[in-house]
């Protein structure tokens, strides 16, 4: 074979293919400049081994796609999961602390303002204790405390049992992306069997891992065979090759009846309790905000309702009502501190005359030392340790912190992520003027390779017309 | 650094959403006026406004009650005044009739007017404040003092927060100050034995009853001077009350009301830089190389 002009031609017509094959890639780019977890494409060409000629060296053959590559860094890449998976465990607990607005320490009806109302109400009465009015007042303001230990708790319980609809929406998401890691796992494996280089596939399948980063902390791991499974925090495997573990939630009576995870590991074996605060990602978020801090909150609001009506209760019952009978208590309460703040009553035998001001019997309409005794409470420490009033700035002061901390700790995060993902994409993403620079690059070399076939065609024509 | 459009985007999309996070929760600042609305905007800032709150609450009531209890107190010491005053009256009365100079029908005149001073004195305190009688201790539901001056109150004390974990008497002790309890003299019946020497017009047994009536009127003097010293713990339990109130009030302003000058130069910072990141924003959309490319 030589120089010749069909070979020419022949060589023009493969560079035509390589160039327009360059152009196909850009143009792919483009449409994916936007495609999460795309990563550029770029067309490898190569000029083909020339061939001897004429015994004056070599001539080369033209051009052809060697093969389409992606611009990936590793390094990077590896640091991406790890900062998804703490961005969204910390924002989701940081939003979901935020939302919670029952221990603003400004809120009208709130714990904060009704514990001093009901302080205040019992001052007032102490001036005058047989003053009937006085007395309903304090009838009253109790009235407002219990409901705002309801709504509190009420609220407080809604925001975990709202966490759970999430945890339950996030468990199909995990589900699923680990399903389609697997799946993408083999589907990568037989492409690759056959010889491709399975670009999208791979990129679909590292969307799957940051997306599993990003709901469960899991980090991934690739075995020698090019398969990337997934391990859970602590290391349990959620994704291994080709299988994939799922998870499912069951209610857990020892929490409330709040879900509790269940892991249904790769190998198929049978499932186990997984504490879901042990996750990372989003699911380790919205647990971190249901057992944590909201799960301290509600726990100590039930403390201090329970604490603060027993005290109640107990000198209220040492006193002597109008009647010079000993006082009823004032709050019903379960038995224990648990689900205090939500079934805690107005003892409903308590009326107005019944409120016990007095500690000695025959009770005097004017004596007021029992409402002493009550309005000592304030400042004197109660059943659980601190006074009221410390007791509840401990609770919005503790849960203040646990949100801000969550803040701060997602600003951090992001900041984090969205610096990994930009050195991610200043390696992998498309730049649209690169893009058309190549574009234009591999059309006016098709451009040009189509002028050569010209050329050689008339040179042919040329050829044919001596020979005619 | 390579820079792709997804990164211009991006950025662009989190900077813009930031600003405009800076300029809302600096408006919010400026319309409500308010530093903490959230715990986790500062815990310790919403933890002190939590128990500054109550302890203001409480400040504020215990100012209330004080001030009820200075005016049953206020009228205490004006009842305890006329009963002074009453006393007087009789003292006068004795003294000028003592003398032998008085006819039988004068000294009779001057019992009669005694038994007057008597009854006006139990009358005055059997006083009411808002439907409260405050001359018989914690028993307060019905007359102290019969028509004869007998006793019917208890021995009781009132007593009242005047300031947070600090008790006061707010009341006197009305068996102590007229009827003698505890060692004194009984002012009726000091009254009772000069009417009585006044209407037997038994000159001798008049100037010996005189007695009596000057242990009643130092008796009432001693009770006058402890509602005074009950009205000046008030008035300086108030004052140091109202001074905590301020401090308390101070320390809740710092730590959750925004600072408006400063709020409000934070709110025009943040929406300039809002409108600086829109400009920008707006013009690296529009740098392409696409616009050059015909």
């Amino acid at each position: 074979m030589g120089a010749d002009l069909f070979s020419l031609l022949v060589q023009s017509g493969n560079s035509l293919g390589a160039h327009s094959a360059a152009m196909s890639v850009a143009g792919n780019n483009v449409a994916n400049a936007n495609t999460p977890g795309y990563s550029r494409q770029i067309a490898n060409l190569a000029a083909n081994p020339g061939v001897s000629s004429l015994g004056a060296g070599n001539v080369g053959t033209g051009v052809s796609l060697v093969d389409i590559t992606q611009a990936r860094d590793q390094f990077v890449e590896r640091q991406i999961p790890n900062a998804l998976a703490a961005q969204s465990r910390s924002q989701t607990e940081s939003d979901a602390l935020n939302a919670l607005t029952a221990l603003n320490p400004d809120l009208e009806g709130g714990l904060p303002t009704e514990i001093g109302a009901f302080y205040s109400s019992l001052q007032t009465w102490s001036q005058n204790p047989g003053d009937p009015a006085l007395r309903q007042n304090v009838l009253g303001s109790s009235q407002a405390l219990v409901t705002s230990f309801n709504q509190t708790a009420t609220s407080i319980s809604a925001a975990r049992t709202g966490l759970d609809s999430s945890i339950l929406g996030k468990i199909n998401e995990v589900n699923s992306a680990a399903q389609s890691l697997a799946d993408l796992n083999k589907q990568i494996q037989i492409a690759k069997s056959a010889g491709g280089q399975a670009n999208d596939l791979m990129d679909q399948r590292q969307a799957a891992v940051d997306t599993l980063a990003t709901l469960t902390g899991a980090t991934p791991y690739t075995d020698g065979a090019g398969n990337v499974s997934m391990a859970l925090p602590g290391g349990t495997s959620l994704v291994v090759d080709g299988s994939a573990g799922s998870f499912s939630a069951v209610p857990d009576p020892a929490n409330g009846g709040l879900l509790k995870l269940q892991l249904n590991r790769a190998d198929g074996s049978p499932p186990t309790d997984w504490d879901g605060m042990s996750l990372g990602g989003t699911m380790g978020g919205l647990f971190a905000a249901r057992d944590g801090a909201l799960k301290t909150a509600a726990d100590s609001v039930d403390n201090l309702a329970f604490n603060m009506a027993t005290t109640m209760n107990t000198i209220q019952q040492s006193g002597y009502d109008v009647s010079s009978n000993p006082g009823v208590a004032m709050f019903s309460l379960p038995a224990g501190a648990g689900g205090a703040a939500s079934q805690i009553r107005i003892n409903p035998a308590l009326t107005a005359l019944g409120l016990a001001a007095s500690t000695t019997t025959p009770a005097s309409t004017g004596d007021n030392s029992n409402v002493l005794a009550m309005i000592s409470t304030q400042s004197a420490p109660l059943l659980g340790g601190a006074n009221p009033v410390a007791t509840i700035q401990t609770i919005v002061t503790a849960f203040g912190t646990s949100a801000a901390q969550a803040q701060a700790l997602a600003s951090h995060d992001t900041a984090m992520a969205s610096n990994l993902q930009n050195l991610r994409d200043a390696t992998s993403g498309v730049s649209i003027d690169e893009e058309m620079v190549n574009l234009t690059k591999a059309q006016r070399a098709y451009e040009a390779v189509a002028k050569v076939i010209s050329t050689a065609n008339q040179m042919l024509d040329t050829l044919m017309s001596i020979a005619g | 650094m390579r820079v792709t459009n997804r990164m211009t985007f991006d950025q662009a999309q989190a900077q813009m959403m930031a600003a405009r996070d800076r300029a809302m929760q600096a408006q919010q600042q400026v319309t409500t006026g308010m530093r903490v609305d959230h715990p986790g905007d500062d815990p310790a800032a919403a933890g002190v406004m939590v128990s500054q709150g109550i302890a203001i609450q409480r400040l504020d009531t215990i100012d209330k009650t004080t001030s009820s209890a200075q005016g049953e107190v206020q009228t205490a010491d004006g009842a305890l005044q006329n009963v002074s005053t009453l006393l007087a009256r009789a003292q006068q009365l004795a003294v000028q009739l003592g003398s032998d100079t008085y006819s039988a029908a004068e000294r009779s005149a001057g019992a009669n007017e005694i038994n007057s001073i008597s009854s006006q004195i139990a009358q005055l305190m059997n006083t009411q404040v808002a439907g409260r009688y405050i001359f018989g201790g914690t028993k307060d539901n019905a007359p102290p003092f019969d028509a004869s001056g007998n006793y019917l109150g208890d021995q009781g004390v009132r007593q009242i927060e005047i300031a947070p974990g600090l008790l006061q008497a707010s009341s006197i002790r009305a068996d102590v100050a007229l009827k003698g309890a505890g060692g004194g003299v009984d002012v009726f019946g000091a009254l009772s034995a000069m009417s009585t020497a006044l209407a037997n017009n038994d000159g001798a047994g008049i100037r010996s009853a005189i007695g009596g009536l000057n242990t009643s009127t130092d008796q009432v003097a001693a009770a006058l001077t402890s509602t005074g010293g009950i009205l000046s713990a008030f008035d300086s339990a108030q004052q140091i009350g109202s001074v905590a109130k301020d401090s308390a009030q101070k320390v809740l302003s710092a730590q959750s009301e925004a600072d408006i000058f400063e709020a409000t130069s934070n709110l025009t910072l943040a929406q300039q830089s809002l409108q600086a990141s829109l400009a920008v924003t707006a013009q690296s959309f529009g740098v392409t190389l696409l616009n050059y490319l015909k």
